[in-house]
């Protein structure tokens, strides 16, 4: 509410007719503070009002539009009428405020049927939070989440060509919120899906930022996958022309339903043009960009496909991957040890960091070194406190290409010494979600080091082919060279 | 045949409306949201982005038919990167950066010199575009003023509703079927907009509003020249139509003649919409059905529909009832046939002309065999009409269901569309006009707070109005090429200073500053190296008698090389040194020594070559008028 009070001489009036519902101050007021909050109070206007506002700088007829909460209290927003324009109006020049109309915005997106058909596979979306299909509120620039197969249908009509779709929210999250607790609750729910029988395939749609963390932990905790379960997600949100959202559902759905796959995937753009995504292995996947559409690359290793509309181009050898078997029964194991952490070295790291985890009780810490899987001499003796109090240490690389190889200098030697164990080319944070999935499982020593090391899938590979550290993979002419070569 | 000849038309009795939309670049350092350099073009790309463009949902939800339909047709658009000029941005794989405070500056100089009120704070907002040529499908976009006003010759004072601020598109490089391609270097470079309300009467006040709004923009010297910096949009409409936009007016000097052939189109149109109603057909009918032809067997004469027939391309053919007379119903010069093949051009992609053809009389293009042919075919009574189009499969239907739409619009009247300018004066259909619900605000970016001590400043940077300069040059007596120039040069105001002083006489100022000074510029000489204060330097020694007109032009094409140098020095270095009475006759008789030694045998040829002589050794350093005296003197004439 307003402590302070303000000298309003701006004054109001409705033209006839036009009657205001009951005043809800957190609706109609929403982000407006200050100074301008108490110019609409004074003067009777309300957000989604039609107004003619006379100020100092001539008339504005325009919507009164709520107002970022973020934003200074010295301005009101409108959209103006004839033009559709947005603009900010000083608070302060406004003399008087006339309100024509009043019309809410309307969130909803109208259903339409989404049509079956017997002889199409049956995918099922998974709704975690993220945006895949969405319309746009013209009056906020508020995406509003396209979700039931009606709103699916209704923003993505193509979908029928493909399958009949099923949807089931299992929460909305945005990416970042997004952990254990929430890695379980889908891994059960893919798991349940697949047990009734009724689905080709599984579309888990998810925010892009940590998506690779959802991949992997739902490698580890469903596996035996009789089809394929396609994460996805968009980098562009659907309201805008160019966005990717469509084209990603679309491959992700087809995927699922005719890809003969069957284990955990990433399917998002290849390169940036809109000709064709990539299949990644959910262990071995990695977000490299903040903004690019083409953002998801695998690591020391290729993707497993090209999906396009016009079907799926193997990268991998036909036996380097899982083939779709729907006799397989998925194994559900959602164990999780949320003590523990992620640490990334860098040159003077103090010992007190590694101490101060051992003494806020954490089980597990993966490190990711430098080089081949190094820190400073001056951490062994916490590593060593630490490894005494028994957690459990493990080594990766922060080149995130590449394997630990601890055997080449006396550092690394001296490091596996005190009880540190490396994890070949695992990626840091697939380890941390592993570290975390089997200290849930058990806290021996052997049998963690044993679980570790032994690949679920893919998450630690005995070579890397030559062409595992293709950064870019695709987009560019020379890779695309590489890739049109794969596919003869 | 364009019909302009009887340019009479009283154009105040048929409701004539016209507004403008006057784009012109804008010249700063770098682009309006990222920090590429703005102003570089290059055909030379390193790498090419295949991107298509989706409908997004309306308010209500649901697609526009149309919108959807195009996309179901699928245009693939590449777009051409330059390492130099293009970065992930542009590329919509980056979120825009801070929007550009030069830019925003300049926006504000402009916004007032037409007499707008500016913003208390800027909303960044995007307005859709589907045709590819902003690979985000949008285009950033914020109005900084509103309600200016500035006045045509006949003292009507035009409203400005808005002046916006926002970015470029691509440059088109080619249009064919399918695939259309974009050289993206000029893609967010800083534009501002003027948008005036359609309150011009005629084509003529059209014409002269764009050309105020246009010199006004030079004058601040803040925006960008040469071909392509500016672009006019123009929106027509006439008593019982709404307006059309046309689009990409290549040059100012044509509106009046494209305006006033839009009008036409219009007038025929609803000619044209009262004759169908009479016929019984009512707003909202889709009158027309399709008929696809087996084409086993055919042997069609005309060349076009025979190559199709060899290819086994679809064709098919659209019917329509009671028509006769409909589809070549004259267009000022063109028909209503060619208005529909325009739209079937752009939206089904059958871009060789001619596209489509019909059975309504010799301007369809088919002959008698042909068209009892397809009559027969498609059971066409004696009042049908048949259109037949040709080509893909898939092409050929959206072509016949938008043939069907364009002709049940016609029944309405004029179509709410964005027409692109053609060469010969005639438009031809570009899109659907996109309307207000287009807009939604960018939330990528914050709104920014404009002070108002910025927006103080920025109107220090005003300039006097041309036309209030045009004025006083013409009572000053200045030829009309003097008047038409220096008020849009940065050197106005320096004139302005030193006539009021009476320093110099207003026609040899007007000469330097407008003349010389823009005729250096067209060759390329570095004009912009001498400061205001050098060329007042220059007009005060003209004005003091140091400096004649006769040499100005050499002393200016060495000063631009050399403009460390000050006036002073300039003159010593080119060893221009006053010339006494004594160094006159001395240059004089030895003028005329050898002119006589070339032999001329009239005297006034002697005196002319001798002139010449004399003036190659003594210009700029004494009045010509005075070596004639001199030289008449001792000439004994
Ligand atoms: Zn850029």
């Amino acid at each position: 509410m307003n402590e302070t009070t303000f000298e309003i001489k701006a004054t109001g009036s409705v033209v006839e007719g036009v009657t205001l519902p009951d005043l809800d101050p957190a609706e109609d007021y929403k982000g407006y503070r200050g100074y301008s909050r108490a110019v609409l109070e004074a003067t009777g206007a309300r957000v989604w009002c039609e107004v003619k506002a006379t100020t100092d700088q001539g008339d504005f007829v325009g919507i009164l539009l709520p107002r970022s909460e973020t934003a200074d209290d010295k301005h009101l927003v409108m959209k103006l009428t004839y033009n559709g324009y947005n603009v900010g109006i000083k608070s302060e020049s406004i003399q008087h405020i006339e309100v024509l109309g009043y019309r809410k915005a309307n969130y909803k997106i109208p259903e339409k049927e989404f049509p079956k058909d017997p002889v199409k596979p049956n995918v099922i979306l998974l709704g975690t939070g993220g945006t895949i299909a969405s319309r746009l509120d013209y009056r906020t620039g508020a995406v509003i989440p396209a979700f039931s197969p009606g709103e699916l249908y209704g923003a993505v009509p193509e979908l029928a060509d493909i399958a009949n779709m099923n949807t089931k929210k299992i929460f909305g999250e945005f990416s970042e919120n997004i952990g254990p607790m929430h890695w379980k609750k889908v891994a059960e729910a893919v798991a349940a899906e697949i047990e009734t029988g009724n689905v080709n395939g599984v579309v888990v749609g998810h925010g892009t930022d940590t998506m690779h963390y959802t991949a992997a932990a739902l490698t580890f905790m469903v596996q035996n996958l009789p089809c394929p379960v396609v994460v996805v997600g968009s980098q562009r949100s659907s309201d805008r022309p160019s966005s990717d959202a469509a084209f990603n559902l679309l491959r992700a759905v087809k995927t699922a339903a005719e890809g003969d796959f069957g284990e955990v995937m990433v399917c998002m753009y290849g390169p940036t043009s809109d000709s064709y995504g990539l299949l990644h292995r959910g262990t071995r996947v990695r977000k490299m960009h903040s903004s690019y559409r083409s953002t998801f690359r695998t690591l020391s290793d290729t993707p497993i496909a090209r999906v396009s509309q016009d079907g799926f181009v193997p990268i991998k050898e036909e036996d380097a991957f899982i083939h779709r078997d729907m006799s397989r029964k998925p194994v559900l194991n959602t164990a999780f040890e949320e003590k523990v952490t992620l640490l990334w070295y860098y040159p003077n790291m103090q010992a007190d960091i590694v101490d101060a985890m051992v003494d806020a009780g954490y089980k597990g810490i993966v490190i990711a070194g430098t080089g081949l899987g190094h820190v400073n001499r001056p951490l062994f003796p916490a590593l060593r406190r630490a490894v005494k109090a028994g957690v459990h240490i493990f080594m990766t690389v922060q080149t995130l290409w590449g394997y630990v190889q601890m055997y080449v200098y006396d550092t690394g030697r001296d490091i596996m010494e005190i009880g540190v164990t490396p994890l070949a080319n695992m990626l840091p944070e697939v380890a941390y979600v592993k570290l975390g999935w089997v200290l849930g499982q058990t806290q021996e020593p052997a049998e963690v080091r044993r679980m570790m090391t032994t690949p679920v899938n893919g998450e630690i590979t005995e070579r890397e082919p030559f062409d595992g550290y293709l950064v870019f993979q695709g987009g560019l002419p020379e890779l695309e060279d590489y890739f049109k070569y794969h596919q003869v | 045949m364009n019909g302009n000849s009887g340019n009479q038309t009283d154009w105040k009795q048929h409701g004539f409306r016209c507004g403008l939309e006057i784009h012109h670049q804008i010249h700063t350092e770098k682009k309006l949201f990222c920090h590429c350099p703005a102003g570089k073009y290059s055909d030379h790309y390193d790498a090419e982005v295949l991107r298509h463009m989706r409908p997004t949902l309306s308010e209500l939800g649901e697609y526009d038919g149309t919108a959807l339909m195009e996309f179901k047709t699928k245009k693939e658009i590449i777009y051409r990167l330059n390492r130099e000029t293009v970065c992930t941005y542009e590329m919509d794989d980056t979120p825009p950066f801070l929007i550009n405070e030069e830019a925003i500056d300049i926006a504000l100089t402009i916004a007032q010199a037409f007499n707008c009120k500016i913003v208390g704070e800027l909303h960044i907002i995007r307005k859709q575009y589907l045709d590819g040529s902003i690979p985000g499908g949008f285009q950033r976009t914020a109005i900084v003023g509103v309600d200016g006003e500035f006045p045509l010759s006949n003292g009507k004072m035009i409203h400005v509703i808005q002046l916006g601020l926002e970015e470029d598109s691509c440059r088109e490089v080619s249009d064919n079927g399918h695939r259309i391609v974009f050289m993206a270097d000029r893609l967010s470079m800083p534009l501002i907009e003027v948008v005036t309300e359609c309150q011009m009467e005629t084509p003529e006040e059209a014409q002269e509003a764009a050309m105020r709004i246009s010199r006004m923009l030079r004058a601040t010297q803040m925006v960008r020249r040469g071909a392509g910096a500016g672009r006019q949009d123009v929106n027509v409409s006439i008593e019982g139509t709404t307006r059309v936009e046309i689009k990409g007016v290549p040059a100012i000097s044509r509106i009046a003649e494209l305006t006033d052939y839009e009008a036409h189109r219009q007038r025929g149109l609803v000619a044209l919409s009262e004759e169908l109603q009479k016929r019984g057909f009512t707003p909202g009918e889709k009158p027309g059905r399709v008929v696809e032809l087996d084409l086993n067997g055919l042997r069609f004469n005309n060349p076009d529909l025979a190559a199709a027939v060899q290819v086994r391309d679809s064709v098919r053919v659209a019917v329509f009832p009671d028509a006769k007379g409909i589809l070549s119903w004259p267009l000022y010069g063109r028909r209503f046939a060619d208005d529909i093949s325009g739209q079937v051009r752009v939206v089904a992609c059958l871009d060789m002309l001619p596209n489509l053809l019909h059975t309504d009389g010799p301007s369809g293009g088919l002959d008698e065999a042909d068209t009892a042919m397809i009559e027969k075919l498609t059971d066409a009574g004696a009042e049908d009409v048949a259109v037949v189009v040709w080509g893909p499969e898939e092409d050929t239907v959206t072509a016949t269901n938008e043939i069907i739409d364009r002709y049940a619009q016609a029944i309405a009247g004029v179509p709410n569309e964005t027409r692109q300018a053609l060469n010969n004066n005639w438009n031809d259909f570009e899109r659907v006009l996109p309307g207000p619900d287009r807009m939604y605000p960018d939330t990528d970016s914050p709104p920014h707070e404009i002070a108002p001590e910025r927006v103080e400043a920025a109107k220090e940077k005003v300039p006097v109005a041309p036309w209030v300069r045009e004025e006083m040059y013409r009572e000053q007596k200045l030829p009309e090429d003097i008047v038409d120039l220096l008020p849009i040069t940065a050197y106005a105001p320096l004139h302005d200073k030193l006539v009021s002083e009476k320093t110099v006489d207003p026609m040899r100022s007007g000469e330097l500053l407008a003349r010389m000074m823009t005729a250096l510029q067209r060759r390329e000489y570095p004009v912009e190296a001498l400061s205001l204060d050098q060329l007042e330097d220059l007009l005060r020694a003209m004005g003091a008698g140091r400096v004649y007109r006769e040499g100005l032009f050499d002393l200016l094409q060495h000063w631009v090389d050399h403009p460390q140098l000050s006036l002073d020095e300039m003159l010593e270095h080119l060893e221009w040194t006053r010339v006494d009475d004594t160094e006159l006759t001395a240059v004089v008789k030895e003028a005329i020594d050898l002119a006589k030694g070339e032999g001329p045998r009239l005297p006034e040829n002697v005196f002319a070559m001798a002139m010449g002589h004399a003036m190659d050794i003594v210009r700029g350093r004494v009045a010509s008028s005075v070596v004639r005296e001199k030289m008449t003197e001792m000439l004994g004439l």
